[in-house]
């Protein structure tokens, strides 16, 4: 099964996972964006019902991603805590409780715009936070998706989606990865995020994933 | 009953507030004024001053501009006002402006409190109703107050209507349900008597009075004693109207006795296309419209859709520029002090001619409006009747009406509603069924008005029409929403909105939520919408009016555009507004809005089909009928004409594949319904894909395999057997409950509505409701809001009644089913739907070209249109809205962007 597709960029290999991350095998580095963690509790909060359960299973995501990938580093690509109402004790134990499943894992937020707002996890979730950009290697690993004067950028922030349109009106609306000289952008990773439709560049390549696969697109 | 109540009234001593008693004997307000008015009362109007007399409520049904107004105006006064004891000098108010502002200040002190609520559907009537109802209260000096009260009035009196309401207030079901939310609700309304629901048929088959449904059970609560009376144009089902509005029972039905003439005809081209596709002959009946309206002083040109306004308008300047400032247009989109304009404009005889929308259906009085031209087919009755109704209106004056069809079978569609409107053959509108979504935003709304307690409620809610049949479970559902979420507890952790108190009383306990709660009360959801403004430096300049985001969305700067008649260009696009400057150039697209295309109405198909009985029986009667001849002559040469006791079908094989195209006429949303059952049951016999396209006379399958029609049309395909399981999987029934989900997620207060210049707060809490109906399906598939949206779909948009009903018929027919050897007149413009899909439009315009111009050909002599013509006017058709299933989805941008008018 097409669950991963590697590309080759800044004279390393990159796999682009189906479960919405990237990971770098030469150094076990895996990135994950846009995870927006307790959106739908902030949503509550406010006074929007909107039923709980994503957060769970984003993490459960999370684990599956990581035991099939087992990896050194995670680098969570801004926007880990959507509002600063997401900080309900129902999060954060939910959060710390994962955290603690992954002892030997070093996590790295690099702040993105939500971060800002919604403020650092606490410490006790042994988050590393830092500002935009983390250079790793030949990467320069960003939130919003600006290029960098020599190092290949991975962001987010887009919640990149492409539609595909087939025969008799189907069409179809798929979270990608999109690709172009100089930045990769991945998909966001949470549920319950939402998506922006890109327009894709020339020269620019969009890999569309359904969280089972991931599908390079000819255009 | 109804006899028992009337004696007791009658018997009952007056309500007389004033301290003096009222003279029995004496001439009533009514007879004063219409004496004073040299007016001659009519038996209609004298049923219902009798009727409110004895305390009774009903509905008043009349032809529009005959009188309803003051049938149920001067009742009430006649009922609840008192003449002043000693004549007062009324020198001050004579002359007085009579303008909105004023008159609530001038009466304020003197006046009674809140008697009467006039709710009107349209917050542009409000102004004028204001004016018809002031002028007999200064004439007979009586010291009563008019106020308006909707989503245009100013904050200042908003604030003075905080303190004290005037006598009558004019609102609209929004505005009324928002008053329901202060909580001094119950005082405000102490004193009402009379609720009058102006254009009840606008609001009985929505969302919206659904909503007035729920205020006038919470009114009706406070008040056992409250007399409610509906104004209403032409319906197909009155008792049932009455019912809605008045559940309690005991309403009085008064039919407006008033003759006016109704002339209704048919534009006619010289001569017709015998393979015709929809929007065709648009823009080439521009000559013979300009040519009627040179004849006529002052007309309305109805469009069906605003796009279609757009271009109308502009091919009227092209063809007349000296026209330029006698024509207006006015559509939903343009801005409120434009559409305010041009109704001043037209009322004062200033206009020649306004290109419209739905926009001008209702109420207002456009004395001077001598005639209307319908463009296109009016698709249904009513709405025929009702934009009819716009010109002559007055008492006695004839109202007329022209159709001008777009494509060739337009013209039987014409005649077919002449024939329908002869005998009264009009649509019935039905309240919508307990929808949940307008329950929960009215428990939000009764918890701040004061609070409330659950079993009061519940008997409250189940007195109104729509909820009669609500279950104990969904009422508690629906309880269980508002307080946690859902149906437990766990599911929505931290969330409430509405909760006990100590006492057992719910309130909502946060002054946020308040807050957004009367912000987003309302049943009418809109797409997000991008306000247009002209760019000038330093800031916007003035604002256009707005177009949908997708709309925009698509274009560049230094696109063009055409917007309320003008040619724009795109400067730049900046939170939620676009800016724009005149532009001149060739091809600007149009705006297109989503939403408002009707399909053709049950009454309307039939009618057609009548006609196409006939003709197939040889009879073409009528100068429509002698016209279409040619057209129909090749479709019953090279194939047959439906009629009522078969159901035609064809088959051919083309390049493309297999087609087989059917003709139920029974309107577009059943047609989709058809389509997809058959093609989904036959997929189940053998695994196969059909594309399908429809339109509002058939539709048609095209298999990419091989496939024998004749053998695989058998009657268990029409069965209605297991109907509602099949179409409900047949169709991606789960994308259209999406986008219905939409409104729900609106109305219900899941999404807070999104709206220019909205603090950065609220935006955070905007996500689109799609993300919502996902998030709902996967971790609370039992939400009931989810399974409305389903009801939703197949009783709306899928049209189940129908669907069903156009089956049971369909198997009493005889199937029909010819081989063809090309496409015949009826299957050409399903075929070019359906490429329309894939084909840009230079593509397909060359393409229509080819395939028309070897159609004529092979049907010989007697056509009329020279083929090289299609080209040019492809880019007009192009812009005719798509018979999409669903106006949700993105057609191709290649099509969109190119959309243009004629050069």
């Amino acid at each position: 099964m097409n669950h991963q597709f590697a590309l080759d960029v800044a004279g390393t290999r990159l796999m682009l996972l189906a479960g919405k991350a990237v990971l770098w095998p030469e150094q076990h580095v895996m990135c994950v964006a846009d995870a927006h963690f307790g959106k739908a509790a902030a949503y509550r909060a406010l006074g929007q019902p909107v039923p709980g359960g994503t957060t769970r299973a984003n993490l459960e995501r999370l684990d599956q991603l990581l035991a099939a990938n087992p990896c050194r580093q995670l680098v969570f690509l801004g926007d880990f805590l959507h509002a600063r109402a997401s900080h309900t004790s129902g999060q954060l134990s939910a959060l710390q409780a994962w955290r603690r499943k992954h002892p030997q894992l070093v996590c790295t937020l690099v702040r993105g715009n939500h971060d800002l707002q919604a403020g650092d996890p606490p410490p006790a979730l042994g988050i590393e936070v830092v500002n935009e950009p983390l250079v790793i290697g030949p990467f320069a690993l960003r939130h919003t998706p600006a290029a960098h004067s020599s190092l290949h950028v991975i962001a987010g922030h887009v919640h990149p989606v492409f539609a595909l349109h087939g025969k008799g009106r189907q069409r179809l609306r798929l979270p990608c990865f999109y690709h172009q000289s100089g930045i990769t952008v991945l998909p966001s990773f949470g549920d319950f995020t939402g998506g922006h439709a890109i327009d894709p560049a020339p020269l620019s390549r969009v890999f569309v994933t359904d969280g089972t696969g991931v599908w390079p697109i000819d255009r | 009953m109804v006899q028992l109540a009337t004696q007791l009234v009658a018997q009952a001593p007056p309500r007389a507030k004033a301290g003096l008693p009222r003279a029995t004997a004496r001439k009533t307000l009514a007879d004063t004024w219409f004496s004073q008015q040299g007016w001659k009362v009519f038996p209609f109007q004298r049923e219902v001053w009798q009727a409110v007399a004895n305390g009774v409520s009903g509905l008043l049904h009349a032809t529009t501009g005959s009188g309803k107004t003051y049938a149920v105006w001067l009742a009430a006064l006649n009922q609840y006002a008192q003449p002043p004891a000693l004549p007062r000098s009324t020198t001050a108010t004579k002359g007085a402006d009579v303008s909105k502002r004023a008159a609530v200040t001038q009466r304020a002190a003197a006046a009674p409190p809140l008697t009467v609520l006039w709710i009107t559907p349209m917050r542009a009537l409000a102004a004028d109703t204001e004016r018809a109802l002031t002028t007999p209260l200064q004439a007979m000096n009586i010291p009563w107050s008019v106020g308006v009260r909707s989503g245009d009035t100013s904050a200042s009196q908003r604030a003075r209507q905080a303190l004290r309401l005037p006598t009558v207030l004019i609102t609209t079901p929004e505005s009324l349900s928002l008053l329901l939310t202060r909580a001094d609700a119950r005082a405000l309304f102490v004193n009402l008597r009379l609720v009058v629901v102006d254009e009840w048929h606008e609001l009985i088959g929505n969302k919206r009075g659904v909503q007035l449904q729920l205020a006038l059970a919470r009114l009706r609560h406070w008040q056992n004693a409250l007399v409610t009376w509906g104004l209403s144009a032409t319906l197909g089902n009155l008792p049932y109207a009455l019912e809605v509005l008045v559940p309690q029972g005991g309403g009085q039905l008064v039919q407006g006795k008033v003759p006016k003439a109704l002339a209704i005809d048919t534009l006619l081209p010289p001569g017709i296309e015998r393979f015709p596709w929809a929007g065709h002959l648009g823009l080439r009946m521009l000559p013979q419209v300009v040519a009627e309206l040179e004849r006529s002083s002052t007309a309305l040109v109805f469009t069906n859709t605003r796009s279609q306004s757009e271009l109308w308008f502009q091919a009227l300047l092209d063809a007349r520029p000296d026209w330029a400032g006698q024509i207006a247009l006015h559509h939903g989109s343009l801005d409120r002090k434009v559409r305010d304009w041009v109704e001043q404009a037209l009322k004062a005889g200033q206009l020649k001619c306004v290109v419209c929308t739905s926009s001008l259906d209702l109420g207002v009085d456009f004395l001077p409006v001598e005639r209307v031209l319908q463009i296109g087919s009016p698709k249904g009755v009513a709405r025929l009747m009702q934009r009819a109704g716009r010109s002559g209106h007055a008492p006695g004056r004839p109202s007329r009406l022209t159709i001008v069809p777009t494509h060739s079978l337009e013209l039987i569609e014409s005649i077919a509603a002449q024939d329908a409107v002869a005998v009264g053959q009009v649509e019935a509108r039905l309240s919508p069924h307990k929808p949940l979504d307008v329950l929960v935003q009215h428990l939000v709304t009764v918890a701040l008005g004061g609070g409330f307690r659950p079993e009061d409620l519940r008997t409250e809610v189940t007195s109104s029409y729509a909820y009669r049949e609500l279950t104990q479970e969904e009422w508690a559902w629906a309880l269980a929403f508002v307080q946690h979420g859902g149906g437990s507890l766990q599911a929505y952790p931290d969330y409430r909105r509405a909760v006990p108190d100590a006492d057992g009383v719910w309130r909502v306990p946060d002054a946020q939520l308040a807050r957004r709660h009367r912000m987003g009360i309302g049943t009418i959801v809109s797409d997000a919408s991008v306000a247009l403004k002209f760019w000038s430096k330093g800031g916007g300049g003035k604002t256009l009016g707005t177009v949908e985001e997708s709309f925009i969305a698509r274009l560049k700067a230094g696109d063009h555009l055409l917007f309320g008649g003008k040619l724009l260009e795109l400067v730049r696009v900046h939170e939620m507004t676009a800016y724009v400057r005149p532009a001149h150039g060739k091809k600007p697209a149009v705006p297109r809005w989503t939403g408002g295309r009707m399909p053709l109405s049950g009454e309307l198909s039939d009618a057609v089909m009548a006609r196409l009985d006939a003709a197939a029986q040889g009879h073409f009667d009528g100068p429509e009928m002698q016209l279409v001849k040619p057209l129909l002559d090749i479709q019953q040469r090279w194939s047959a004409l439906p009629t009522q006791h078969t159901l035609l079908a064809e088959a051919l094989q083309s390049r493309e594949g297999w087609h087989l195209f059917v003709y139920p006429y029974a309107g577009r949303n059943v047609h989709l319904g058809l389509a997809s059952l058959l093609a989904w049951r036959m997929g189940k016999l053998a695994p196969r894909t059909f594309s399908i396209s429809v339109n509002d006379y058939g539709f048609e399958l095209l298999s990419a395999t091989h496939i024998d029609w004749a053998s695989s049309l058998t009657p268990e395909l029409l069965t209605a057997a297991d109907l509602l399981r099949d179409v409900v999987e047949s169709l991606n029934a789960g994308e259209l409950a999406q986008r219905r989900f939409r409104e729900i997620a609106r109305i219900s207060g899941l999404v807070s509505s999104g709206f220019p210049g909205a603090p950065k707060s609220n935006r955070q809490l905007q996500a689109s409701s799609s993300l919502f109906y996902d998030v709902f399906r996967n971790y609370d598939p039992a939400n009931l809001l989810l399974a409305q949206a389903h009801h939703e779909v197949l009783r709306q948009e899928l049209e189940l009644d129908r669907l069903t009903a156009t089956l049971l018929r369909l198997q009493g027919r005889a199937l029909d089913l010819r081989q063809l050897q090309r496409p015949t007149p009826f299957a050409f413009p399903l075929l070019v739907q359906r490429l329309r899909e894939s084909l840009s439009s230079e593509k397909l315009a060359d393409r229509i070209t080819r395939m028309v111009a070897e159609l004529e050909q092979a049907a010989g002599a007697g056509g009329y249109e020279p083929a090289d013509q299609v080209r040019e006017r492809t880019a007009f058709s192009a812009e005719q809205p798509q018979s999409a299933p669903s106006p949700r989805q993105k057609p191709s941008r290649s099509r969109r962007g190119r959309a243009a008018r004629s050069p």
